[in-house]
Order: C-alpha cells, then sequence, then structure tokens
C-alpha cells in the first residue's frame, strides 16, 4: 500500500513499499540499534535508558520511513539536523562540567585534553608521514579527562569512510546539520547564481591547511579557521591572536553555517569551504557506491542541479551521467528527480540494474553506521536534557 | 665594511688546517665540503615544507608541461640561492654581532613575509584573467595581462628570494658556520654548499606538471595562492607590529 505518497510525489517506479515489506527491511536495523543501546540499560538512572529507547525509536522510524517512501533526503535530513543542533549541546555541557567554561587554557591543550575532531585528519597526515609528528595536541588513546582520543575516532573515521566514501559527510559529520537545518529553513533562495568557480574553494582551504600545517606544525584549520569553534572549544581569549581567532571563528559560523545557508539554501560551509570535504571525496574513488544518471530518461530539467546542496551536480556531470566526485551520496537529486534519471548506483553493475536494490545496500551500512556514531550523540545528549529537566 | 677576520680563527678552523698540514687526506678535502652539503641535504626537507605553501599552489596556477615546470623551479630556485648569498654575506659581514636582536631580527622577517604576502596577492590577482572570481568589479583583462607579465618576468625570482630568507634552525645554524669562515668567498661557498644539498628536495615539485590535466587545477592553486598570502600577510603583521611595538616601548 502506498499510504500518503501520491504518484506525483515521488518519481516513477518509486511508489512506496507496503508496510509489511517495510518492517521486514528495517528489522535488521531495529536490532543493530537495538544492540547498540541495550548497553544503556545498564546504566543507573532513567535518563539514560528513556534516551536510548526514544533515540532508537526514533532510528527505526526514520529508517521505516525511508523504507516506506523510498526517499532517502528528507528523513536522513531529520536525523543529520537533529545530530547537528544536539552535538554542540552535548559538548558544551561536557566542557563546562568539566572544566566551567567553552576556552580551553594553553596549559590544558599541551596536557592533551583537547577532544580529537575528525577535521584535522587532513593536516595531521604531511607532518606524521615526515616526521612521525601528531601536530594535534590531544591524546592519542582515551583517558579520563578526555574521552575523545585521536586513536579511536581515526578507526571510526576510516571504517565508515572504505565503506560510504564522501558518504560520511551526509551520514557521519556531527557539524553539517546546523547548516543543512537552516538551508532547510527557507522556503526558496535568496541568492541563486552562485559562480560555480566557488566549488573549488575547498580544495583551496584544503591545499592551504595541509601545506601551511607542514610548514609549521600547528593544525591550521582548527587554530584559525574552523567555524564550529564557535560551538564547541576555542582557545582562551589572552591575547590580541586569540581574541582574532575568536572573532575569524564567530564570523564565519554566522556567515558560512547560518546566513548564508539560509539565503542560498546549499550547505555553504560544505560546498565552498570545508577543507575535510574534498579530502574526503578521494575517498569516494573506494567506496563502490555511487549517483548515476540516465540519459535516456534525463530531459535536462535541471531539478536535480537546483536540489544539489553542494553545487556538485554541473551541465557536465549530468551530460557525463555520474556526479561529481565530491558527491556526498545524501540523496537529494534521486529524491527530487520525477523522472527517475537520477538513481542509485553499484560500480561495476549494469547501470540498468535495480536502482532501489543499490540504495538498500547503501543505506544498510548507512544507517547502521548512523545509529552507532550519531545515535550515540544524540542519546548521550538526551540523557543530559532528561537529567536536567528531572 | 671591514671584515672582522680577527676573531674568525675557531676550533674547528685549526683542526682543518692542521690536518692541511699533514698532508692531503679524503677527510681533509671532503670535509669542508661536505659539511654544509650534508647540512642542506639534512634540513632539505625543512625547507621543502617551508617552501612548499608558495611553491606549489604558483607552479600549478602556471599550468606548465614538464619543460616549462623545470624552467619555472629553476628560476624560483635562482632566486633563492640569491637570498642565501645575500645572507651569507650579511653574515659574514656581521660576524660574531649574529645573532641580532630579537626585535631587529623580528622587523627583518616580519617585513620579508609582507612581502611575500605582497608577492603572492598580486600573481593571485594578476592572473584572474576574464572574470574575477571573487567580485563582480575586479581587474580588466588587459589590465591583468599586464600585470601577470610583469610577474612572470620576475615574480619566480622574487618569490624564491623571499623564502630562501627563512629562519629555520638548520638555517642558522649555517648562518653562524659561515660567520666563522676567513673569508668573504668561503661564507659564500658554504651557503652555495649548503644550498646544493638542500636541492634534491625540490625535484618532486617537478611532479605538478603531472596533476596539470584535473580540471579546476588552476582556480584551486589560485584560490590557495590568496590563502597563502593572507597567512604570510597576518604573519608579517604580526611579527613587523611586535618589533615595532617592542622597539618603541624600549625607546618610551
Amino acid at each position: 500500500m502506498p499510504g500518503t505518497i501520491t504518484p506525483d510525489a515521488v518519481a516513477p517506479g518509486l511508489a512506496g513499499r507496503s508496510a509489511f515489506r517495510s518492517l521486514l527491511l528495517t528489522l535488521p536495523i531495529g536490532l543493530w540499534g537495538a544492540l547498540m543501546f541495550s548497553r544503556s540499560l545498564d546504566l543507573p538512572g532513567m535518563a539514560p535508558k528513556l534516551a536510548a529507547l526514544l533515540t532508537l525509536h526514533f532510528m527505526i522510524v526514520l529508517f521505516f520511513q525511508m523504507m516506506r517512501t523510498q526517499e532517502t533526503h528528507r528523513w536522513r535530513r531529520i536525523f543529520f539536523v537533529t545530530l547537528g543542533v544536539l552535538f554542540p549541546v552535548g559538548f558544551i555541557w561536557d566542557l563546562i562540567t568539566l572544566r566551567g567554561s567553552m576556552s580551553i587554557a594553553v596549559g590544558q591543550m599541551i596536557g592533551g585534553e583537547t577532544p580529537f575532531c575528525f577535521l584535522a585528519i587532513p593536516m595531521m597526515i604531511v607532518p606524521a608521514a615526515l616526521t612521525k609528528t601528531l601536530i594535534f595536541p590531544g591524546s592519542i588513546l582515551p583517558t579520563a579527562s578526555n574521552p575523545h582520543a585521536v586513536a579511536p575516532m581515526i578507526a571510526l573515521w576510516l571504517a565508515a569512510t572504505l565503506v560510504l566514501g564522501k558518504g560520511w559527510c551526509a551520514y557521519g559529520c556531527f557539524f553539517g546539520g546546523i547548516e543543512e537545518g537552516c538551508a532547510a529553513l527557507a522556503k526558496k533562495p535568496c541568492v541563486r547564481n552562485v559562480d560555480p568557480r566557488w566549488r573549488w574553494a575547498p580544495w583551496a582551504v584544503l591545499a592551504a591547511v595541509v601545506l601551511l600545517s607542514a610548514a609549521t606544525y600547528e593544525a591550521v584549520y582548527c587554530s584559525w579557521l574552523c567555524p564550529f569553534k564557535a560551538v564547541t572549544e576555542f582557545p582562551e581569549v589572552r591575547s590580541a591572536q586569540t581574541a582574532l581567532q575568536a572573532g575569524i571563528f564567530g564570523s564565519l559560523f554566522v556567515g558560512l553555517v547560518l546566513v548564508l545557508p539560509f539565503l542560498t539554501k546549499l550547505r555553504t560551509q560544505c560546498a565552498f569551504f570545508c577543507p575535510f570535504g574534498p579530502f574526503q571525496a578521494l575517498s569516494n574513488k573506494l567506496s563502490v557506491f555511487e549517483v548515476r544518471m540516465d540519459r535516456a530518461k534525463c530531459t535536462d530539467c535541471v531539478t536535480c542541479r537546483r536540489a544539489c546542496p553542494t553545487l556538485v551536480l554541473d551541465e557536465t556531470s549530468v551530460a557525463r551521467g555520474r556526479a561529481g566526485m565530491s558527491c556526498m551520496k545524501c540523496g537529494a537529486c534521486v529524491d527530487a528527480c520525477t523522472k527517475g534519471a537520477v538513481r542509485w548506483h553499484i560500480k561495476g553493475t549494469a547501470l540498468m540494474a535495480s536502482p532501489e536494490t543499490a540504495r538498500l545496500l547503501y543505506l544498510f551500512p548507512a544507517w547502521a553506521f548512523a545509529t552507532l556514531f550519531g545515535g550515540s550523540i544524540i542519546a548521550e545528549t538526551l540523557t543530559k536534557l532528561l537529567q536536567l529537566a528531572h | 665594511m671591514a671584515a672582522p677576520d680577527a676573531h674568525r680563527s675557531g676550533a674547528a678552523s685549526d683542526a682543518h688546517w692542521s690536518e692541511a698540514a699533514r698532508g692531503p687526506t679524503l677527510r681533509g678535502v671532503m670535509g669542508p665540503l661536505a659539511e654544509p652539503a650534508l647540512l642542506g641535504f639534512s634540513s632539505g626537507l625543512m625547507c621543502l615544507t617551508a617552501c612548499g605553501p608558495v611553491l606549489l599552489p604558483w607552479l600549478a596556477a602556471e599550468d606548465a608541461g614538464l619543460r616549462g615546470t623545470g624552467a619555472l623551479l629553476g628560476q624560483f630556485l635562482a632566486g633563492r640561492l640569491a637570498g642565501y648569498l645575500v645572507f651569507a654575506t650579511l653574515v659574514w659581514a656581521l660576524g660574531l654581532a649574529l645573532p641580532l636582536p630579537a626585535s631587529a631580527n623580528a622587523a627583518i622577517f616580519g617585513a620579508v613575509h609582507l612581502a611575500l604576502a605582497a608577492a603572492l596577492a598580486s600573481y593571485a590577482l594578476s592572473t584572474l584573467r576574464s572574470r574575477p572570481v571573487a567580485c563582480a568589479g575586479g581587474l580588466s583583462t588587459a589590465r591583468s595581462r599586464a600585470l601577470a607579465g610583469r610577474f612572470r618576468a620576475l615574480g619566480p625570482a622574487a618569490l624564491g628570494f623571499l623564502t630562501g630568507l627563512n629562519l629555520c634552525p638548520p638555517f642558522l645554524v649555517a648562518g653562524v658556520r659561515a660567520a666563522q669562515r676567513h673569508s668573504l668567498p668561503g661564507a659564500l661557498e658554504f651557503f652555495l654548499l649548503f644550498f646544493a644539498g638542500t636541492l634534491v628536495w625540490f625535484l618532486p615539485f617537478l611532479g605538478v606538471s603531472a596533476v596539470r590535466r584535473f580540471t579546476g587545477l588552476r582556480v584551486v592553486a589560485r584560490f590557495t595562492t590568496v590563502l597563502v598570502a593572507a597567512y604570510y600577510g597576518y604573519l608579517g603583521v604580526i611579527t613587523l607590529g611586535g618589533a615595532l611595538l617592542h622597539a618603541w616601548h624600549n625607546h618610551a
């Protein structure tokens, strides 16, 4: 039964799936989620248990809707925005509880108390390879004062990257949700004509931060350019330099994460600034999942190009029938195409092979990872909020 | 300026001359040559990372083939050698007056960073041909071409010269050793060999010509140049500003 889905709302052939089949397809994710959150049942107090149940329910319902409606982007976005909003809340909560402030003193930084963030990975590679120096001031293994250490995050990122490629940016990144939420708030974009050459800007930011980090032995992006320092952790303002850094963080956050996404309906920070995006895009060469266009069905209506939140789709890529290397597989273009020309695809299979099978094979690991990683962040923050309410 | 030869007879030099008096040995002949070359070779990695932010985006933006990249790299290295030799002359002339006071060091290298930032920024602007990326009202095509032409004539050597004056620890060690030489040619020879030792590390930059087929490489390279210019500009302002403030504070 297609339920509330009308034939006009979805692409041909995507008329929805029966509730029973959708439930069957959701079952593995439900079991995986139950396994992931079962450890919360051993924790003392009601808050962790309730938070785990709410999160599990949330993840299962969203996945069920993905199965039922055969749409991806809409439901993924709900998860992603929730993660993006709740992550800073939980993070700031931890910082205030542990240190009494969002700022970190130089002594604490030297002591390796900086929680590790995946955005630093590209900057660490060259100094680590050339001189065996880890330029991030965090600890390698988790400690009591810093549970978010380097090694576990890199292991998690690597595992997700090998399977999802740049899908990390749509299912794993705990920063992108804020701008995706801001972009979703506007009904129509106020700014439409963005010079496509800006798409190359993140590659330039990546090149600059990698080269300068190698030259200065400092995580340049984290020290100077990260917009998300404004909602996580920043160096204590004690000098003109740290005041300037704080000013840059705040301005970039307001501009790239709040205002510009609302004006353009794009993920502007991801599309035009984030150096991790292009670095992660290289992993799309490893991932077997991709988005392709069936040129026989395509009418060049540019709906898919308008739907892409990071301007990855352009005239050339559509003509070539393949999304660019920077595609983060969010599914917006696939869902937007009313002709069914844009489809999920597994490399090495025929283009006409079932796109829904390819989508399912991609969604299972993606959602399992989202439940494990993002889900646990959501549950932890919910626990804190419930404890606060109690 | 008179050369302060009187205080140049260090223990190392004595050992060298006494060894020479016993007759030519391999160590005696090669030692003075090998020291600067090995120092250069061992610190070449640092030179590579120090020059990388300037050299790599600029070579990529030039979009040249292997031969063209080689020629540009040659000009850059010639400029860098000139920087080394100027530094060698200065340290020899100043002799044991090195190291300079911290504020003077900061002022000189702040100014060098500012000049480097200006050179990079002017290059990035000059290569924006048809339409600037950042804004609608930018340089006209003719003017940008003229700027680009002027830059191409002097730019590589200027960038090499400015990046050559980099105060990394091995470079300072080389400066101190050169200052201990008996004569100006000796100091120049030391830096020439030091430079030769670092050269091998620059060969990988020729590989830039291999990636020129990638779409958007030039745009990326120009954006990167702007960011690197901003970084060096900031560094220059902070270093020079700090030195001037320090000097003003001392004067007051």
